[in-house]
């Protein structure tokens, strides 16, 4: 079976073909679910907040317009949701209070990862901004490309190089100054 | 090159996205400076400790959550769907369905009218009464799904399937048409309805059996993953064959083969 293309399942979902949702589903949960978990450090909160995606996903699946790709949508959704859930995080004020530990089972069993450098990285990530811990996180964890970035934020290409390095430069501080 | 401008590049010197004429300006800035030596050392550190990172893995909930979500928004839309057929509407009574659903509501009310009226009961009549009533609700039940699976509308089959998650213990009949249905009825969704309505059973050994068959059956993705996640979050070893050869089936979907996969890790 040739493999249909993320626009042409998303164009059959808007048809009506809601079956077609759990390819997406598939394809994307666990990068959303990591960008949300890169971004929280909290498990339960990523794992509602991708629930949510794919509900607004469906809900909302005649505002996909095909001139975004579809990736590029479902990061436009996934930042929304993250800016609602910070909005409501920050009205109960435990936003700068979340420092409880977490354990972390990595997705494959290829060697691990330390869980001091973890939680030095993750320490030095809380103090950015929402936009810089988007732009590191989509750029660095996700592996995209600036374009790509673009799309998703409206931000020209230049703008997010050099918020790009101005994260990286904050976060170097944060991160040597905790030695 | 002076300090600011290096600085200003050293991500792109680090993704290696510079042409060779800036990389070796930086390289010679970087010989006489040791400032920016330190910050280049120290921003290779942190991406390389992110890059690192691993992907973190969701919890399995997070899956069959999506497909019940994902099951209940099919079932909304299609009885949207079944409301703009019928703009001219045909009076509810005549609607077969909705005829069986009064007969029941009428035997329910009548029964505890019965059960009322029936003042000077004592509790071990009671019990038998509300048993009988159980019993006899259970079987209009059965009725109405026998009756409305032949319906052309699928929101009405699927409404049928659902009358089976109400009872107890359903017959071996019962049982029989759903796998029926979830083998041969043409709409997907109304065979996503009957795999749900029969793994609620499944701890039934002839309803798991079917399952497992079925698998073997199935060539609609959303279908072959349903199916999978039932029997893997079972742990049913005899599903091992069939999700194998999903598997080693060339035309299976890639997303489908990924589920498939990932539950060989459960059942090995």
């Amino acid at each position: 079976m040739a493999e249909s293309t993320d626009e042409i399942v998303m164009e059959n979902v808007k048809k009506g073909n809601l079956t077609e949702m759990s390819v997406l589903f598939e394809r994307y949960h666990l990068r959303v679910y990591n960008f949300f978990f890169r971004l929280t450090f909290d498990m339960d909160v990523s794992q509602d907040l991708t629930q949510n995606l794919f509900y607004r996903m469906i809900k909302y699946k005649n505002s996909y317009k095909s001139e975004y790709s579809v990736k590029s949508w479902i990061f436009q959704i996934a930042r929304n949701l993250h800016a609602d859930y910070c909005k409501k995080e920050k009205r109960s004020g435990e936003l700068f209070l979340k420092t409880e530990k977490y354990t972390v089972e990595p997705a494959d069993d290829t060697e691990g990862f330390h869980e001091d450098e973890y939680e030095r990285l993750e320490r030095a990530m809380s103090d950015l901004s929402v936009e810089q811990k988007e732009i590191i996180v989509l750029s660095r964890f996700q592996g995209m490309k600036y374009e790509e970035i673009s799309e998703i934020t409206h931000q020209s290409v230049g703008a997010i190089k050099v918020a790009m390095y101005r994260a990286i430069r904050q976060l170097r501080g944060i991160y040597f100054k905790q030695i | 090159m002076k300090c600011d401008e290096v600085e200003l590049k050293m991500i792109d010197y680090l993704d290696n996205n510079l042409d060779s004429g800036v990389r070796r300006e930086i390289e010679k800035h970087l010989e006489t400076c040791e400032s920016c030596l330190d910050e280049l050392k120290e921003s290779q550190q942190i991406l390389n400790s992110i890059s690192k990172d691993e992907m973190v893995k969701p919890d399995d909930s997070l899956r069959i959550n999506f497909y019940h979500m994902l099951h209940s928004e099919i079932n909304k839309s299609e009885k949207k769907s079944k409301v703009q057929e019928h703009k001219p509407a045909t009076p509810w009574y005549n609607n077969s369905s909705y005829r069986v659903a009064a007969g029941i509501a009428l035997l329910i009310c009548g029964t505890f009218i019965g059960l009322l009226l029936h003042s000077g009961f004592n509790a071990s009549l009671a019990s038998d009464e509300l048993k009988q009533l159980h019993s006899e609700v259970s079987d209009l039940k059965k009725t109405a799904m026998f009756t409305m699976l032949k319906e052309e509308s699928s929101s009405e089959r699927i409404q049928a399937v659902r009358y089976v998650e109400d009872i107890d213990q359903p017959d071996q009949n019962v049982i029989e048409v759903l796998v029926r249905t979830l083998n041969t009825d043409r709409n997907v969704n109304v065979r996503m309805a009957a795999a749900y309505a029969l793994s609620k059973f499944a701890d039934q050994r002839m309803v798991c059996d079917s399952l497992v068959k079925s698998l073997s059956l199935q060539s609609d993705p959303i279908l072959q993953v349903t199916l999978i996640n039932i029997l893997a979050e079972r742990k049913e070893k005899s599903a091992l064959k069939p999700i194998q050869e999903i598997i080693a089936n060339r035309s299976t979907l890639k997303e489908v083969r990924a589920v498939a996969q990932n539950s060989l890790r459960v059942l090995i």
